[in-house]
C-alpha cells in the first residue's frame, strides 16, 4: 500500500491505549469487563486467522481484516456489531480493499465447515454487515502494516536471512493478536519485532538501532507489551473465552 | 445502528468521524448525470446551504455486497486532498427500506442507497469545450493543462493512477479551478508491483498504444499519454484520436506516432498482441509536421506534445517534467485561474434540456422560416451555415504569431467568448438518428465508470476543421478529416469502448 503513512487517516486515527480500553456502554450492562472485551476480541483475531487459512488469503487481508474488527470496536458496542459475523464481515471487507477478493458464499462455506454446529450466517447477513461495518469505520479502508518496515529494516540491518525474516514475521503476526495497530506507527511495531527476535537470538543490533534515530524507549515499550501479552497467553483458556462469550448473551 | 444514529447526528456541525449521515440531509435539487453506475444529482446541504453533488453507488450485485470498484474508488479519494483532484466530503446512506418481521429494523443496509457526497464543480473540460461559440485561449489552455499535470503529478507521486483521463473526467469549477474526478478505474500501485493489471482500462480515444498492445504491467505513462491528447485536443479543438475500435485506435496512433519497432520502442516486438496489429509498412512519425501546420501549436506546445505522445512509456514525458516544460514558462503565460471567465453550468443533464428546447425553437423558426425566409434567415448567425463560413465565429485571441502581447488576465478579451454568441445552428448536432445517442449518456465525471459505454458527444464542432485554426485566417481543415458533412457519423456519435467495458471487473485483479 502505497503512500505515506504520516499523511494518513491512520496515523491521524491513532489512539491511546486507554481510548482502546473503553468498553462499550451496552456491552458494560452485560457484565462485559475490559479482560473480556480484550479476550473476544482475541479469540475473533484467531478466527479471522483460521477462516483466512481454509480459503487461503494473503497476511495482508488477514491483518486489515483484524484492524477492521479492532477499530469497530473502538465505538461500536459487541451487542449490536454481532462478533462471529463482524469477523467475517471484516475478512471479507478487507479481501476487496486488499485486491484479493474472496467470494463472500465461499466465507459462509467454510464458516460453515469449521463451525457446524455453532455458525447460524447466511449471506444476506454478511453483506450487511458489511455495509454496517463500512460506515463503522467511517470508509478508511486503507490500512498500513509493519509487514513493509519489516522487511526494509531487515535487509538496512543486514538480518534478512530466511530464519530472522520468518522469526520476526511471526512475531508481527502475532501483534494483531492485540491491538497494537490501533495505538501505534506500523513502523514502530515492526522495531519492537525485530527487537525481541534479536534479543532471542542474540544478535546484537545496538548500534543499527541507534543510528535510527529513534526513541528506543517507545520501541522498548511495545517490545514488554508483547512479551507481557506472550506470558499472559498460556493463562487464556477455553473456558474463559467462552464465559465471556456467554456474558454478551445473557440479557441485563 | 447508523440509521438510528443518523437522526441524532444530523444536528451536529460537522459530519462526525464515525457512522455516516442519511442522504435525507441533502435536498436533491437536479439529476446532473446518468451513467451506468447510477445517477448523480446536484444537491444542498439543507443545514448549510452548501451545493454539492451526489453520486449514488449502485448496489446492484445482491451476491457480492458493496461494489469492490467503490471501495477501490473510495479508498483512493479518502487519501487524496489536493487542490486539483476532486474532493470527496463524505458518504451517506439513504435508510433500508424495510424491517423484519419483527419490526426490526433491517440489517441488510446494501438495499438502501449510498452516496458519495462531491464538492459541487459547474463543468466538465469536454462540456466547457463543446460550448457553442466559446473559445479556449491560450493562456486559459496553459492554466487548464498546469492544474490538470499538477493533479496527476499528485496522484502519481501517491502511487495511484487515474486510467481514465480524459475530457469529461476533468471538472471544472467558476473560479477556474481544475480538478480530475472519477476515480472508479484508478488503481493504486508500485514500482515492485508483481501482478498483473488490466489492460481494458481508459477511454479508446485516451488510450495509449501499450495498453492497446496488450500490456499488464504499466505505470504513470499511462495517464501521460492521455494527458498529451487532451492537450492537442485542446489546440486542435477536437479529438485528435477517434479511433472506432482497438485495431483503427492503434492505426491512427502509428499514422501519427510512427510505427514502433526495437530502435524506438525497445521490447514492443514482444508485447502480447505486437503480431496482431504490427503495421505492415512502416510509418513515418509526423506529430510536429502534423500539428506543426497550424499556428496555435507553437514551438514550445509541439515540443511539449512531441515528449508526451511517445509511443515508448519508459520514454514519455512524466506529469513533474511536463510542469517544467518551457511551454509553461513563455509567453503567453498561464493565466491565473481566478481570471477566467465565468460560464453558465454545463452539465449533460442540464445543457441537453437547453439542446431540446433549442431544437425545438429552430424546429420552430424553420416553419416560420417557410413562410417568411428573409426575414428568418437573416437572424441566423453563419456559424450554423454547414461549417464552410467561419467569419462570425470568434478567432483565436491568443494567437501565437501575431506578437500580440501575452493575454491580460481578465483583460477586455475575455468578453469576446464569455458567452456563447447565439443559439447554435442544427448543423452543430447529429442528425436526429443519433441525436439520443449522442445525448442521452452523461459524459460528467461524477458519473464514474458506465459513461464511457457511450461517449455522449455528437460531432462536436459546425466545421469539419479544428475551432480556432479552420477560421478565416487559416483556411483549410487539417486533412485527415472531411469538411463539413460530417456530423454524426465520424463524430463524437461513436462509442469507442465497443463492448469491451464490462470485462474488465470480470477479471481484473
Amino acid at each position: 500500500m502505497a503512500a505515506n503513512f504520516w499523511e494518513s487517516s491512520q496515523y491521524k486515527q491513532l489512539l491511546d491505549q486507554e481510548e482502546v480500553d473503553v468498553v462499550q456502554p451496552l456491552d458494560k450492562e452485560r457484565g462485559i469487563s475490559v479482560e473480556d472485551f480484550k479476550l473476544i476480541k482475541f479469540h475473533m483475531s484467531n478466527h479471522i486467522m483460521k477462516l483466512a487459512q481454509h480459503i487461503k488469503v494473503r497476511q495482508r487481508v488477514v491483518a486489515t481484516a483484524i484492524t477492521y474488527m479492532r477499530r469497530v470496536y473502538t465505538k461500536k458496542s459487541m451487542v449490536e456489531f454481532e462478533p462471529r459475523l463482524v469477523a467475517i464481515a471484516c475478512l471479507y471487507l478487507a479481501s476487496k480493499a486488499e485486491e484479493s477478493i474472496v467470494q463472500a458464499r465461499n466465507l459462509v462455506f467454510y464458516s460453515k465447515r469449521l463451525y457446524p454446529d455453532d455458525y447460524k450466517y447466511e449471506l444476506k447477513d454478511i453483506l450487511g454487515m458489511e455495509m454496517r461495518v463500512l460506515e463503522a469505520l467511517d470508509y478508511y479502508l486503507v490500512v498500513f502494516h509493519p509487514y513493509r518496515s519489516l522487511s526494509d529494516f531487515l535487509q538496512d540491518a543486514a538480518l534478512n536471512d530466511v530464519n530472522m525474516n520468518q522469526f520476526t514475521w511471526g512475531i508481527v503476526n502475532d501483534t494483531y493478536k492485540m491491538d497494537l495497530i490501533l495505538v501505534h506507527p506500523p513502523y514502530r511495531i515492526a522495531l519492537a519485532c525485530i527487537y525481541i527476535a534479536s534479543v532471542q537470538r542474540e544478535k546484537d543490533i545496538t548500534a543499527w538501532l541507534q543510528d535510527l534515530n529513534e526513541d528506543m524507549n517507545l520501541v522498548k515499550n511495545i517490545a514488554m507489551e508483547i512479551l507481557d501479552f506472550y506470558e499472559n497467553y498460556r493463562t487464556i483458556t477455553d473456558e474463559k473465552v467462552s464465559s465471556a462469550f456467554s456474558k454478551l448473551a445473557l440479557k441485563p | 445502528m447508523a440509521v438510528a444514529d443518523a437522526g441524532k447526528l444530523n444536528i451536529e456541525e460537522h459530519p462526525p468521524l464515525w457512522g455516516s449521515r442519511s442522504v435525507d440531509c441533502f435536498e436533491k435539487l437536479e439529476q446532473i448525470g446518468e451513467g451506468t453506475y447510477g445517477q448523480v444529482y446536484m444537491a444542498k446541504d439543507i443545514k448549510t446551504g452548501e451545493i454539492v453533488a451526489l453520486k449514488k453507488i449502485r448496489m446492484d450485485n445482491e451476491k457480492e455486497g458493496f461494489p469492490i470498484t467503490a471501495i477501490r474508488e473510495i479508498k483512493i479519494l479518502k487519501k487524496l486532498h489536493h487542490e486539483n483532484v476532486v474532493e470527496l466530503k463524505e458518504i451517506v446512506t439513504s435508510p433500508g427500506r424495510d424491517t423484519d418481521d419483527q419490526g426490526k429494523p433491517d440489517n441488510n443496509k446494501y438495499k438502501g442507497g449510498i452516496y458519495m457526497v462531491f464538492e459541487y464543480m459547474d463543468h466538465d473540460l469536454t462540456g466547457l469545450a463543446d460550448r457553442p461559440g466559446l473559445r479556449f485561449t491560450i493562456p486559459q489552455i496553459k492554466c487548464y493543462m498546469r492544474q490538470l499535470l499538477t493533479g496527476l503529478h499528485y496522484c502519481h507521486a501517491h502511487q495511484i493512477l487515474h486510467r481514465d483521463i480524459k475530457g469529461s473526467n476533468l471538472l471544472i469549477d467558476n473560479e477556474g479551478q481544475l480538478k480530475l474526478a472519477d476515480f472508479g478505474l484508478a488503481r493504486m500501485y508500485s514500482q515492485d508491483h508483481s501482478g498483473n493489471l488490466t489492460n481494458r482500462v481508459i477511454t479508446l480515444w485516451y488510450r495509449p498504444p501499450e495498453l492497446l498492445l496488450g500490456a499488464t504491467k504499466y505505470g504513470p505513462a499511462i495517464d501521460m499519454w492521455s494527458v498529451g491528447c487532451i492537450f492537442a485536443e485542446l489546440l486542435y479543438a477536437k479529438p485528435i484520436l477517434p479511433g472506432k475500435n482497438e485495431n483503427e485506435q492503434l492505426s491512427k496512433i502509428f499514422e501519427l506516432c510512427g510505427s514502433p519497432d526495437e530502435n524506438n520502442w525497445p521490447g514492443v516486438t514482444k508485447m502480447p498482441w505486437f503480431n496482431n496489429f504490427k503495421p505492415s509498412r512502416p510509418l513515418k512519425r509526423r506529430v510536429r509536421e502534423f500539428f506543426g501546420q497550424y499556428q496555435v501549436f507553437d514551438r514550445h506546445a509541439l515540443e511539449l506534445l512531441d515528449k508526451m505522445l511517445v509511443l515508448d512509456p519508459s520514454q514519455r514525458i512524466t506529469a513533474k517534467d511536463a510542469l517544467d516544460a518551457e511551454y509553461f514558462w513563455t509567453d503567453p503565460l498561464p493565466c491565473d485561474p481566478k481570471s477566467l471567465p465565468t460560464y453558465e453550468a454545463s452539465h449533460e443533464f442540464q445543457t441537453k434540456k437547453k439542446r431540446q428546447e433549442q431544437r425545438q425553437r429552430e424546429e420552430a423558426a424553420k416553419r416560420q422560416k417557410l413562410q417568411h425566409p428573409h426575414q428568418q434567415h437573416s437572424r441566423l448567425p453563419p456559424l450554423q451555415h454547414g461549417g464552410q463560413s467561419h467569419a462570425a465565429a470568434p478567432h483565436w485571441p491568443a494567437h501565437p504569431t501575431n506578437n500580440a502581447p501575452p493575454q491580460v488576465p481578465a483583460g477586455p478579451s475575455h468578453h469576446y467568448y464569455g458567452k456563447p454568441r447565439g443559439p447554435p445552428g442544427p448543423n452543430r448536432y447529429p442528425p436526429s438518428g443519433n441525436q439520443s445517442r449522442g445525448y442521452n449518456q452523461s459524459r460528467g465525471g461524477y458519473s464514474s465508470s458506465g459513461s464511457y459505454h457511450q461517449q455522449g458527444r455528437g460531432a462536436p464542432y459546425a466545421g469539419g476543421g479544428p475551432r480556432g485554426p479552420s477560421g478565416g485566417a487559416y483556411g483549410v481543415g487539417p486533412p485527415n478529416y472531411t469538411q463539413g458533412g460530417q456530423h454524426g457519423g465520424s463524430g463524437r456519435g461513436q462509442n469507442p469502448m465497443g463492448g469491451s467495458r464490462n470485462q474488465q471487473y470480470g477479471w481484473q485483479q
